[in-house]
């Protein structure tokens, strides 16, 4: 070992070392896969991208969100708060204090505009979380010695496919937090070990083990006590899964509170079920009215649903940009992420600062002619649902395989702007946006939607198809086999990833990442960008 | 005036070098990923034995009582 240092020593050429110093190592001689310790995914050192880019992630990323956690912490909630809700609820303590950690695993191998434009999406995310889980902390009765506070009655609790548009009307003397986004969904992405609690404790009182275990996580946190009590009602869906119609029976008991169901229809392109739907809304209206006593506010839904608007239509622009240019500079998990997150959740003013600041980035880019992936040798579209403990399987594709994952299923679902012009137009567009939640329209929606895809490889100029396999989604097994021959008859390369949706124990990250290196070795018959990253353990990993 | 001076110097001298201290302290925390070494090992195991300990209520001992509110018919 001695030996063969003094040896690389010998043989070191200053001049390439200073390069590679100064600019970072060029994509094929990065050897990522070495900066992990065995097993715990944590780095013996954080990447070193040459002086500008580690500097910009250090102050820019690193400090900066650490900074802004406190801050935000501290404007949404305070840290008294914050400290109860980490002692009293897991979800929290163990998942979102390594949530930088997140950030590295999103951001591995960037440079340059990419490196500037995707943490952005992440900060997003990031400050939008503490905002949630903020609130219900500040308004929990079990951390507040079961004392119904003034926020308690002025918050309003729902399913997290409930849009955070149905509560627009109220939204200046009210606040609204999904119930589930927080504690279940984003704790997949930030920790992975966090959910199998929860999946595991409604096991525990005898559900069996193969239905969706989105709906078991999201029912296990009620098993195990571990939602805060912070709302006087609750709206409820089906998840857009007839599988979650049991979630919402066990959360009716569990919460025992007035609960008004608004589950999202199986058949959705029926007009007499849109009218159906809207009705369904309008009722929802009703029951909220009834038990806030405040009255609907349509100048106030009129004025939230511009602003909805105004992030959709940039949506549009980055579509734009990402189809027809490889100017593109924001990788495939920050796009997939920030986007179902956001439009799922509705209007805030994060979203806005954080567009403002990647249109800057993006209009850069074009200007520039800037490719920020310049080593992609595939561009992909991933279609059906992702795996969530491995939704940075894109970063570890561009940097080990090239493979550039432009666009996905998720950022696709709510292609639409709401009009305001008049009531009737209105409620038929949030019946329709409603209706097209996630899960549903183009996983769960009938053949029609699910074959969008060929469309929209079209559009986004993809060359490859990276289709998930949710194992435990009746649904989309129901469609494999057609999936498996149209793509032969049209000639595609895809690869099927494999996955329990949250829970990382049925198919591993490695596991996954073994599936797509076959893939394309085999198929491809490619070399690895970086080889160092084909094959390592990170089972104990966050 | 000249002492003054002096002394304000002095202070954004020293003022100089604490940022600098604090900053390559900070950097290598984050270079050798120390926060994440310390949450990992140190952090989440001790928060997680807290929360395997917990006294959790037993919800199943709750009744499902269907009919307590009304249907919400409109």
């Amino acid at each position: 070992m001695a030996f063969k240092k003094k040896l690389d020593l010998k043989n070191l050429d200053i001049k390439k070392a200073a390069k590679d110093f100064w600019y970072g190592k060029p994509h094929g001689e990065r050897r990522l896969g070495e900066l992990y310790e065995d097993k715990t995914g944590l780095y013996k050192h954080r990447e070193w991208r040459g002086v500008k880019d580690t500097m910009y992630y250090f102050y820019n990323v690193w400090l900066y969100n650490y900074i802004h956690m406190v801050i935000d912490v501290q404007k949404f909630g305070g840290v008294v708060n914050f400290a109860k809700g980490v002692w009293r609820y897991r979800w929290v303590g163990q998942t979102y204090l390594p949530v930088l950690h997140w950030f590295d695993r999103g951001m591995e191998g960037l440079r340059g505009e990419a490196l500037r434009a995707s943490p952005w999406h992440y900060r997003g995310m990031t400050c939008e979380t503490i905002r949630q889980f903020q609130r219900m902390f500040a308004a929990d009765t079990k951390l507040h010695g079961g004392k119904k506070n003034d926020l308690w009655y002025h918050t309003m609790a729902h399913n997290e496919t409930v849009w955070g548009g149905i509560f627009y009307p109220w939204s200046d003397k009210f606040d609204n937090v999904a119930m589930e986004m927080i504690p279940y969904f984003v704790t997949c992405h930030v920790n992975s070990h966090t959910v199998h609690n929860y999946i595991d404790a409604v096991q525990s009182i005898g559900l069996p083990g193969d239905p969706c275990p989105m709906c078991q996580a999201e029912s296990g946190l009620f098993v195990l006590d571990d939602m805060p009590d912070y709302a006087p009602f609750t709206i409820t869906s089906n998840e857009a899964c007839d599988g979650s119609v049991a979630t919402s029976i066990l959360q009716d008991w569990f919460l025992d509170k007035p609960l008004f169901a608004m589950p999202q229809p199986m058949q959705f392109d029926d007009p007499l079920v849109l009218k159906h739907c809207a009705r369904e809304i309008e009722e929802c209206w009703r029951f909220i009215e009834e038990q806030t006593g405040v009255p609907f506010n349509w100048d106030l839904l009129v004025k939230k649903l511009e602003q909805q608007n105004e992030l959709q239509r940039f949506e549009w622009e980055k579509w734009e940009v990402a189809a027809k240019t490889s100017y593109y500079p924001i990788n495939g998990v920050a796009q997939a992420l920030y986007r179902i997150y956001y439009s799922q959740d509705g209007d805030r003013q994060i979203w806005h600062d954080c567009d403002k600041k990647v249109r800057k980035i993006m209009e850069k880019c074009v200007r520039k002619k800037i490719n920020p992936f310049p080593n992609t040798r595939h561009r992909v579209i991933a279609w059906s649902c992702a795996p969530l403990y491995f939704s940075h399987w894109c970063t570890w594709a561009y940097n080990c395989w090239g493979l550039n994952v432009v666009i996905n299923m998720d950022s696709l679902m709510f292609d639409m702007t709401i009009r305001t012009d008049t009531y009737d137009n209105c409620l038929e567009d949030m019946a329709r946006y409603h209706m097209w939640a996630p899960m549903r329209r183009m996983a769960v929606g009938g053949m029609h939607h699910i074959f969008e895809l060929w469309e929209n490889m079209e559009k986004f100029n993809c060359d490859m198809v990276a289709m998930y396999d949710q194992l435990q989604c009746k649904g989309m097994q129901g469609v494999h086999g057609l999936f498996e021959d149209e793509f032969r008859a049209r000639n595609i390369h895809a690869f099927w990833m494999p996955h329990a949706l949250p829970d990382s124990r049925t198919v591993s990250r490695m596991e996954i990442r073994r599936i797509i290196n076959d893939y394309m070795t085999t198929v491809m018959h490619e070399e690895p960008l970086d080889p160092s990253l084909l094959d390592f353990d990170d089972s104990m990993g966050w | 005036m000249k002492k003054c001076k002096c002394k304000f110097g002095r202070f954004l001298l020293k003022l100089l070098g604490v940022a600098l201290v604090a900053n390559v302290a900070l950097f290598i925390v984050f270079f050798f990923d120390l926060d994440g070494k310390l949450l990992f090992n140190v952090v989440e195991p001790f928060l997680k034995k807290h929360y395997d300990d917990m006294e959790r209520k037993d919800t199943l001992q709750m009744p499902y009582d269907m009919d307590k509110y009304p249907k919400y018919d409109y």
